[in-house]
């Protein structure tokens, strides 16, 4: 199994008042899911994708990853998970703008310690995989939304990480671009990614094949289409 | 992350905030730039002075009435009485004493035909003076003792009186006029140079028995003299001291009222002097330094600020604490290394210009060049390690919710 949570909890201290922001999530992800996680805001399905992205541990209860426990870990061990396992695709995509598309989908591999030249084929390569050979020397703000999130696509997957995490994906984008992104995805998981989607829009969350809904942190209901 | 892309990362991020980055730089800028301008003044100084001691000569006794370096009363100078040329000629018969030269100045005009040098130094001596002074003789000769005893006007030129009253003529046999009496030139001296823009090589030597029956005798003498064969510059001091001060009937506990003066004195006294100018270097520089150093952590702190969700996204894709913190803290280094880099050229270019504009020579040194240098890197470090660690430790999830 992937991914296994056992009585996972997650409780923030807001000054003196105790948030339950997950309790008691029991949940498995088996490799090649792609899976949708749905719910209203503030029903800790951002919390949940942070803890399985690496970003957050768990307050109580178990995380697996491959097998490992990851709630114990510290900051780089958690680092080292996030360089080699998970790629992120954010809403705001998240680039740094002061680098070229070309040197964002780099970074993941100058963190990774991968060789220069080893770095460039596989940018290369990466970057035409999501068809923007011709923009890779552009920086953000030359670059379209839509090539914007693919830029960021190629950047989560220029790792092969075994988990692709995409928080509302499209959720600044319009639908017909939207549709390309959500259309790139299921090329990635009928090619074998594993994806997990948070979103809260029905349609977007229609193109997995299993959704789990949230509801006050604990799952509301868990159902394979 | 590799050091390579630490340091491209950290120099487009730089770029970005010109304005920013140039401001922060100034105190760097300035502290290094002083430090590497002060140190130049000062080895050209050293060169300078030191090219003037030699020219004084280690084994001069230079007896006067003030001491070459004053620190004290003045009130307390102004009373003493004038050194005479009988306690020199007392002086020049001591065992201890070898060669004795007592000389005494003014300033004068010297006149001759149309032309007319204002306000020359009008040294008085004796023969001795020439090799005691360590004056050459270019042409003719220097005054000798029988132009002293008998009282002759006989002068010898500097080479720049030479050089205005003759321009390319022969001086020796013409009569000048040297304060308003006639003067017979016998010589003229060899070009001796500048020190601190002043000339050498403005004056005139005349007997001193001539001097004093021409120009009066209420000046007080010194005395210029080098110790005998074998004998210690201590012991020949000591006895020239014992001697002035029973011939000046100083009481027993007084302290001297003349001053015996060697170009160890002079070294001291410099050195003193330069002391105080490093100090007061150190003060300016670590000053700048700091307030440079503060402004940095300053502006990285706002840059660690401002680049939180940054730090947050590179987080998530795997930078770890160190990468972080690495890439901060190098550009917190190129920071203070470029200001430190522009502060050194700025400090050799005020070098450059005080040596071409001023008779000081200048000269930027190595030493100088690496501590500026260095200080400038250490301050990066110093002051950029807070901010480096505290981006190194955000938690990646709050920041990349950072608006």
């Amino acid at each position: 199994m992937l991914i296994e949570l056992e009585g996972l909890s997650k409780i923030y201290e807001v000054g003196t008042q105790e948030v339950r922001a997950l309790s008691d999530i029991n949940m498995t992800v088996a490799e090649n899911e792609y899976l949708a996680i749905m719910g209203p805001s503030g029903s800790g399905k951002s919390t949940l994708m942070n803890i399985i992205g690496c970003l957050d541990t768990p307050t109580e209860g178990s995380y697996r990853l491959k097998g490992q426990e990851v709630g114990s870990l510290d900051d780089d061990e958690l680092a080292e998970i996030r360089s080699t396992e998970i790629g992120f695709v954010f809403q705001t995509f998240n680039l740094l703008p002061r680098m070229t598309a070309f040197q964002n989908v780099e970074l993941p591999l100058i963190y990774g310690r991968a060789a220069r030249k080893v770095r460039t084929d596989r940018v290369w390569e990466t970057i035409d995989a999501v068809g923007l050979k011709d923009r890779a020397h552009h920086r953000p703000s030359e670059l379209s939304g839509g090539q914007r999130q693919r830029v960021a696509l190629a950047r989560a997957l220029i790792n092969q990480p075994s988990i692709l995490l995409a928080d509302e994906p499209t959720g600044n984008l319009d639908s017909t671009t939207g549709e390309e992104i959500m259309q790139i995805f299921r090329q990635l998981n009928q090619a074998g990614n594993t994806i997990i989607l948070v979103t809260h829009e029905q349609y977007i969350a229609e193109h997995a094949r299993r959704i789990v809904r949230l509801l006050d942190g604990r799952i509301s209901s868990d159902t394979v289409s | 992350m590799e050091f390579r892309e630490t340091l491209l990362s950290s120099f487009r991020t730089l770029r970005s905030h010109k304005m920013r980055s140039a401001l922060t730089m100034l105190g760097i800028v300035i502290g290094s730039g002083a430090l590497v301008a002060v140190m130049s003044m000062i080895a050209g100084l050293n060169q300078s002075v030191s090219a003037q001691f030699q020219s004084i000569g280690t084994d001069i006794i230079s007896v006067s009435k003030y001491p070459w370096i004053q620190m004290g009363d003045s009130e307390d100078f102004r009373n003493r009485k004038d050194i005479t040329l009988a306690d020199a000629e007392a002086v020049g018969r001591l065992p201890s004493v070898g060669l004795m030269a007592p000389n005494i100045h003014t300033r004068r005009n010297i006149a001759y035909g149309g032309e007319t040098v204002r306000y020359t130094l009008v040294t008085g001596s004796t023969a001795e003076y020439e090799t005691i002074d360590n004056y050459l003789v270019d042409s003719g000769r220097f005054i000798t003792n029988l132009d002293d005893d008998r009282h002759r006007a006989s002068v010898v030129l500097g080479a720049d009186v030479a050089e205005e009253l003759f321009h390319l003529r022969d001086p020796l046999g013409h009569d000048i006029k040297v304060g308003g009496k006639r003067f017979t030139v016998v010589g003229v001296m060899e070009a001796k140079g500048d020190i601190f823009g002043e000339s050498l090589d403005d004056l005139v030597i005349i007997p001193i028995t001539t001097f004093q029956k021409a120009f009066g005798r209420r000046r007080s003498v010194v005395i210029d003299c080098s110790p005998a064969d074998g004998v210690s510059m201590q012991r020949t001091m000591e006895e020239i001291r014992q001697l002035l001060r029973i011939r000046r009937q100083v009481p027993r506990n007084d302290p001297d009222d003349f001053a015996i003066n060697t170009q160890s004195d002079l070294v001291s006294g410099y050195n003193a002097l330069t002391g105080v100018l490093y100090m007061a270097m150190v003060g300016i520089v670590g000053l700048a330094l700091l307030v440079g150093g503060i402004g940095v952590m300053n502006v990285m702190l706002v840059s660690v600020a401002e680049r939180t969700r940054e730090i947050g996204v590179r987080k998530a894709i795997g930078a770890r604490r160190r990468d972080i913190t690495l890439q901060f803290l190098v550009e917190s280094v190129i920071l203070t290394g470029l200001g430190g880099g522009l502060g050194i050229l700025g400090g050799s270019a005020i070098a450059f210009l005080v040596k071409a504009a001023t008779p000081l020579p200048a000269a930027v040194t190595p030493t100088a060049v690496i501590l500026a240098a260095s200080f400038a890197l250490v301050t990066g470090l110093t002051f950029g390690v807070y901010p480096a660690t505290r981006a190194g430790r955000l938690n990646p999830m709050e920041a990349l919710r950072y608006e």
